[in-house]
């Protein structure tokens, strides 16, 4: 229960989201500034909660993803930034702000002014995050003795996103999530701008933390502290507030509806939403009769329910397509 | 009695480290099993005179410790070794089998009860065949498990094919009800889980797996009839024999596709067994058909099974939604999804729904098989200093310094050979056997 914890904070450092995201238009504006500023109180904290708590931080930039701070960096003399002793404050804090300002402002230095922006390389920093988090878990066998196994910390992963789903890094995050579910290390998403992003729901909701969409951006560590600064262990007894509305429909790969039911490919398992006689992905043919017989079900279907498209809304309960439907259970079998 | 107990303890601990450390003998499938097995029957006999001193003997048998008296080169040479094999795997990536249909069949003859295998040969399969079904739906979430037993001359439904793995568990939890007995019949067996897969569509696989510790089968007819059969139907069947090679099970294996292995002891059991996890590369049956027809049209990759899927993509019920009776147990539930297509309410996916039939899956169950078809490449070794001169000094992933020399590399360092940064041991085990994804390439 009192074990350690070690959060891995994932940074969405794309500049052209937090322009949009600083704009006064918007109805709660939040600034870099601000949002850096909530931050550091909220890794104070985290640090402050108990001794032996560490901390990474990493930072997907366009096009690369970089390790900004970590607590076993900092306790290494050869490594850590230098960091001017101050009376006034407590050194840990300190050095932790420090660095990742420093860090940041040096990353956007470089970045300078380019003409065209790439993607963000969230995956990048997710991967990193986890590959950490297996060193911590799995240290170097010469060094374990049974006791350090009882103390491992409790790893979570907090990501705070503003860029949109990037639809080509689906199978990537796919992967890392079903990676942290096996280490099971818990990854948190706080949505501070931007769209919904439907993978790290599926990020928050698979590996059980929480997804928080937030609305009144000036409140930011408000939502930090109340809901991602308790451990896992801590969650289960008091109510931290989690999304359960996570959609599990696929989209189809040649039109991106949202299908109730598709079409598979046995093979590469991509999702069709109509009968076709060769896949895309990976191009295996498919024999005629199943066409045939996928067609003839889906005109009957279509001209039973009267809808156009298969993807279109899903009926809801008690429309006429469920006894179409359970009458065409018999011919498919 | 206390020094009895003290034996106890030793026993189970030395047991652990056998099963843990045995891999370092050298690998050997089939035939070259059986006579090192007799052989190690043989100097037990001689050397050790009870069967309780057996399992002490065999553990420091097999593990040299180096000159500093640790295992750690043992372990060195075990993870080494796992990415010696992966090396010389193909990396490019092949069509597998995706939805698989596997049943499972346990010898429960009176032969099982044996103790060369710690406890016995009987609980030390279960526990193992309950590890292998955890690992075998992690691996393929979309495939179902049967179980049969081999009790008393005659098959045996222990559990129905399932696509849940806690269902399946359940079957083989209750000990008292698998109670070995009689002689076990492989002809009975198999011509059950025939039929209990004879109605599956083509582009599924059909996998029988025998644990078999029996020397002897008591069949009522012509098995040689019985493997005719399963070849037309195309059902792999792969055995893990725990006594010795038999002529039959070598011909049922080699004639349909499948793994044959004598298990030399625990460790090389579950070694043998997990071998049977990742999905089977589809090359069986298209190379057949393709050598068969080579003079016909290139319509051999399409006819290897390629086939397209109904499937239903469920709604799923949150845990505030009113309780209503879910349609595999009867029960009232507050969470479940919805079938797409008659809007009965199941429990867990994926499944077969139970009103209509329809495949309920949800879309991460299907990118959980996405790793199977697109595999990271094989990270290239960095041998030499030189090479090093304008990379990072740190791993790429987990940002460790420098590890030093392993089995392989001797500064410890792996570089992907399609964005070029350097990786360490550890993540790049981790990366090609969990992670699945570069975290250089990000793909």
């Amino acid at each position: 229960m009192d074990r350690s914890s070690h959060l891995s904070v994932i940074l969405d450092l794309c500049p052209t989201q937090w322009l949009l995201s600083a704009q006064p238009s918007n109805p709660h504006p939040l600034s870099f500034d601000t949002f850096l500023s909530h931050l550091l109180v909220f890794l104070n904290s985290h640090i402050a909660y108990k001794h032996e708590n560490s901390l990474a931080i990493f930072g997907a930039l366009p096009g690369k993803s970089l390790l900004f701070y970590s607590s076993e960096e900092a306790g290494d003399p050869s490594t850590a930034e230098v960091v001017q002793p101050d009376p006034n404050s407590y050194r840990f804090f300190k050095t932790v702000d420090q660095s990742l300002v420093r860090r940041i402002s040096r990353e956007f230095d470089i970045l300078g002014q380019p003409d065209t922006e790439e993607p963000c390389a969230l995956v990048g920093a997710l991967t990193k995050a986890i590959c950490y988090i297996n060193r911590l878990l799995h240290p170097a066998q010469s060094l374990s003795s049974p006791e350090d196994s009882a103390n491992l910390p409790d790893p979570r992963i907090l990501i705070l996103s503003v860029s949109p789903d990037a639809s080509n890094s689906y199978i990537p995050i796919m992967n890392s999530i079903f990676s942290a579910q096996k280490l099971k290390i818990t990854i948190d998403v706080c949505k501070t701008f931007g769209p919904d992003s439907v993978f790290l729901q599926q990020a928050a909701y698979l590996t059980g933390g929480s997804y928080i969409y937030l609305e009144h951006r000036e409140a930011l560590l408000q939502y930090l502290v109340m809901s991602f600064l308790p451990t896992p262990s801590i969650r289960k007894i008091i109510t931290v507030p989690t999304e359960d509305k996570t959609d599990f429909r696929a989209a189809c790969f040649c039109h991106k509806h949202v299908v109730d039911v598709g079409y598979v490919c046995s093979v590469c398992l991509s999702i069709f939403c109509q009968p076709v006689p060769v896949c895309s992905t990976c191009r295996t043919k498919f024999p005629m009769k199943t066409l045939q017989r996928l067609n003839m079900t889906r005109a009957s279907s279509l001209t039973g329910t009267g809808a156009s498209q298969p993807s279109a809304s899903r009926p809801t309960n008690g429309t006429p397509a469920k006894q179409v439907y359970t009458g065409l259970a018999a011919n498919l079998r | 009695m206390p020094p009895r107990r003290q034996d106890d303890i030793m026993d189970v601990d030395s047991d652990e480290s056998d099963a843990s450390l045995d891999y370092d003998e050298p690998r050997r499938k089939g035939k070259g099993k059986a006579p090192k097995k007799k052989d190690k029957r043989k100097s037990k006999v001689t050397e050790v005179p009870y069967a309780w001193e057996a399992s002490y003997v065999r553990s420091w048998d097999t593990v040299q410790e180096d000159e500093s008296g640790s295992l750690q080169t043992a372990v060195d040479d075990l993870i080494a070794r796992g990415r010696r094999k992966r090396l010389f795997a193909p990396s490019k990536a092949i069509r597998r089998t995706i939805i698989r249909h596997l049943i499972i069949i346990l010898d429960l003859s009176n032969s099982m009860m044996d103790r060369d295998m710690r406890p016995t040969r009987f609980d030390l399969s279960l526990e193992y065949t309950r590890e292998f079904v955890n690992e075998w739906f992690d691996q393929n979430p979309l495939g179902q498990i049967g179980i049969v037993g081999m009790r008393a001359g005659v098959g045996e439904r222990v559990g129905e094919m399932s696509g849940n793995p806690p269902d399946v568990l359940r079957a083989i939890s209750e000990r008292h009800k698998l109670e070995p007995t009689g002689d076990p019949s492989l002809q009975n067996a198999i011509e059950m889980a025939k039929s209990t897969m004879s109605h599956l569509p083509t582009h599924s696989s059909r996998e029988i797996l025998i644990i078999f510790g029996s020397l002897t089968t008591c069949d009522p007819g012509n098995i040689h009839e019985t493997l005719e059969s399963c070849i037309r139907d195309k059902i792999r069947i792969s055995v893990v024999a725990l006594a010795a090679e038999m002529k039959i099970c070598r011909e049922l294996c080699d004639k349909t596709g499948g793994q044959f292995g004598v298990a030399m002891n625990e460790g090389h059991f579950k070694d043998l067994l997990f071998e049977l996890i990742p999905p089977p590369a589809q090359h069986s049956t298209s190379a057949l058909t393709s050598r068969l027809a080579s003079g016909a049209p290139a319509n051999a990759p399409g006819s290897a099974g390629g086939d397209l899927m109904l499937m239903g993509f469920p709604t799923r019920l949150p845990d505030t939604s009113p309780p209503s009776l879910c349609v595999c147990h009867s029960e009232m539930r507050s969470q479940g999804f919805l079938c797409p297509r008659c809007s009965a309410k199941v429990c867990d996916i994926p499944t077969d729904c139970d009103v209509c039939g329809l495949m309920i899956v949800s879309s991460p169950h299907l990118a959980r098989s996405y790793h199977h078809l697109f595999p990271v490449k094989a990270y290239r070794p960095v041998m030499t200093m030189e090479e090093t001169a304008n990379s990072s000094p740190t791993c790429h992933a987990c940002a460790a310094m420098d590890t030093g020399a392993d089995g392989i590399s001797p500064l410890g360092r792996y570089r992907c050979t399609d964005c070029s940064n350097d990786f360490c041991t550890e993540c790049d085990v981790f990366v090609h056997d969990v992670l699945h994804c570069c975290p250089g390439c990000e793909r």
